[in-house]
């Protein structure tokens, strides 16, 4: 019956707690279960308090590292909730449930190179996807986009295309333009892209990916409560699915994602 | 150490304990089933079920408020026939009441559904809970749950299907809510639950949007409490079936406030969410309490509130 069990909540030791980026603050704890089960991509349910005083629900964060039987997650400051995380010390306990959520679709044969698309703190998923993929031997590129050089969280990340809104680094402009210019030459064999940051960048995603008919995966963030698909409260629209009177149907991102092919939603 | 009796009979079922877990709160079981002894509770309510499967609200469905949240689900369910043929099936693997939650926009439709899980009916199914407050639809729901006399027609209409436990699932968006509880005892229910969640809204001020696609949303957790618990008195006073308490709970002294003032079995609902094995936590820290206080019998807290003679004599 244990190696059924794909999650579980456990209270969790902080070993460790520093900013990697202005406004992102990594967690490290102890936690042997999330680092022995999660998968890139997957995510954790954290409770800012333990005691059901406000705030009370769990926020989620993905999977950022792990190492021995730790794990890390980036907390960037959304609210009360996210700024007490944050401010947890080094010794402190978290309430964490998890892991949850599908991995990142990293093992198909359809692409040869992947190519991971970030913006800011979308990273959060993607260093343990590039860790996999080296560790597959597959071929993959990173295009990382921010506001400014000062919002790069890239400490775990090698062969970076940066790309800054204020031509602080890198590229001047979108990473959507950053990764078009290089699909434009033919750079890559085969590629697919796994994109994760803001909405508005992961719709351009999914538009460059049409236009040169290539696979493209999005890793959703939203609003959920329990995160193992009992509240109901997160859903995707999709886009497939059998007729509905009501003409709508709804993909829950804890439990169907948090990542999605592009045709399986509507952004 | 003396045996702690934490049963309870209502109309004729024995439950376990006390503590259900709440319509909505809860799946239809299987989500929560590694993070929880489900046969440690004393039932579960189902998530609503309708006639054909409904997809639910647009987002955004959820937003936390101060100690509480709101939610705009819109009833998304399996509906009745897959709720039949697989997930009633599921909950027989575990030894614990089950209660059918039943959602819908006409009489007809809460009688079809009924009618179709009596006639495919498992053991542990011991009753149905009549949703009649769900904020978050715009056909059925509240408006049969405001209107007293719509209540009463529908508790007659249901009450002839099934000998099982018929139980109406009350709003606290009405001013008074004794003359539905008294309505619903007149109508042949066999206890009433309460209270469903709190009509509530929350704006975004630099988009002016609301924070929930539908505008007005459900209120649940411990800032529902209070509310909670003087609907439940107040419908005490009203009626003589029992009362599942509803409303916030997230501790074994929750419980008692609610069994206090009048209910004999209690429902948690948005604590699963923090949660899923809440519910088992709340029983042994219940029976502690009780062991503590030298409580043999759960029931006999049941309706003890105390109320200052001089208050009574003004009223209260």
């Amino acid at each position: 019956m244990q190696d059924t069990i794909r999650s579980q909540i456990q209270r969790s030791k902080v070993l460790g707690r520093r900013e990697i980026a202005r406004g992102l603050v990594v967690l490290k704890f102890q936690n042997s279960f999330v680092a022995e089960k999660a998968a890139p991509g997957q995510f954790v349910n954290v409770l800012p308090k333990i005691d059901f005083s406000d705030p009370f629900l769990r926020r989620p964060f993905s999977v950022y590292n792990t190492s021995g039987d730790s794990a890390e997650i980036i907390i960037q400051d959304h609210g009360r909730g996210t700024a007490i995380l944050a401010a947890t010390g080094i010794g402190e306990h978290l309430d964490i449930l998890g892991p949850l959520g599908n991995p990142w679709k990293y093992n198909e044969t359809t692409f040869e190179t992947a190519i991971l698309v970030i913006g800011g703190a979308g990273v959060a998923s993607m260093p343990l996807l590039a860790k996999q993929l080296e560790k597959d031997n597959k071929l993959y590129a990173v295009y990382y986009g921010a506001r400014n050089k000062s919002l790069f969280a890239d400490e775990y990340l090698r062969k970076i295309e940066y790309s800054t809104d204020d031509g602080s680094k890198g590229f001047h402009g979108s990473v959507i333009e950053n990764v078009r210019k290089d699909l434009n030459v033919g750079k890559y064999s085969k590629p697919k892209i796994f994109v994760c940051g803001p909405t508005g960048m992961m719709r351009s995603a999914i538009l460059l990916a049409n236009e040169f008919r290539i696979p493209c995966e999005v890793s959703l963030e939203t609003e959920m409560a329990c995160g193992i698909g009992i509240c109901q409260g997160c859903p995707v629209e999709t886009s497939i699915g059998e007729a509905e009177s009501t003409g709508r149907k709804f993909h829950l991102v804890c439990t169907q994602g948090p990542s999605f092919a592009k045709e399986q939603i509507v952004l | 150490m003396r045996e702690i009796n934490m049963g309870v009979s209502i109309g004729g079922v024995e439950f376990q304990n006390p503590i259900l877990v709440a319509s909505g709160t809860y799946g239809y079981g299987s989500e929560a089933k590694d993070y929880c002894d489900i046969s440690g509770l004393g039932g579960i309510v189902t998530k609503s079920v309708s006639w054909k499967p409904r997809p639910g609200n647009y987002p955004r469905r959820i937003v936390e408020t101060a100690s509480g949240m709101l939610n705009s689900i819109g009833l998304a369910n399996v509906g009745v026939h897959a709720f039949v043929d697989e997930k009633l099936p599921y909950l027989e693997n575990f030894n614990t009441k089950i209660i059918a939650n039943i959602a819908a926009s006409s009489t007809e439709e809460y009688c079809n559904v009924l009618r179709h899980i009596e006639e495919n009916a498992s053991k542990n199914l011991v009753g149905y809970e009549i949703n009649v407050s769900c904020p978050n639809v715009k056909d059925g729901g509240l408006s049969f749950g405001t209107n007293v006399a719509r209540v009463e027609e529908l508790t007659k209409a249901l009450r002839p299907l099934t000998k099982k436990l018929l139980i109406i699932k009350l709003t606290p968006n009405v001013t008074s809510v004794a003359p539905f509880a008294a309505a619903c005892e007149a109508s042949g229910a066999d206890a009433i639950s309460l209270i469903n969640t709190v009509l509530g809204m929350s704006v975004d001020i630099h988009t002016r949007m609301p924070r929930i696609s539908t505008v007005t949303g459900g209120l649940s957790g411990p800032a529902i409490k209070p509310i909670a618990l003087a609907k439940v008195y107040e419908a005490r006073k009203a009626c003589t079936i029992p009362i599942i308490g509803i409303g916030g709970i997230t501790s074994a002294s929750d419980v008692m406030e609610f069994l206090i003032v009048g209910a004999s079995l209690v429902q948690i609902g948005t604590a699963n969410f923090i949660n899923p094995n809440i519910g088992n936590q709340i029983f042994s820290e219940l029976r502690n309490l009780l062991i503590d206080k030298g409580i043999v019998n759960i029931q006999d807290v049941v309706a003890t509130l105390k109320v200052a003679d001089q208050m009574k004599a003004l009223g209260w």
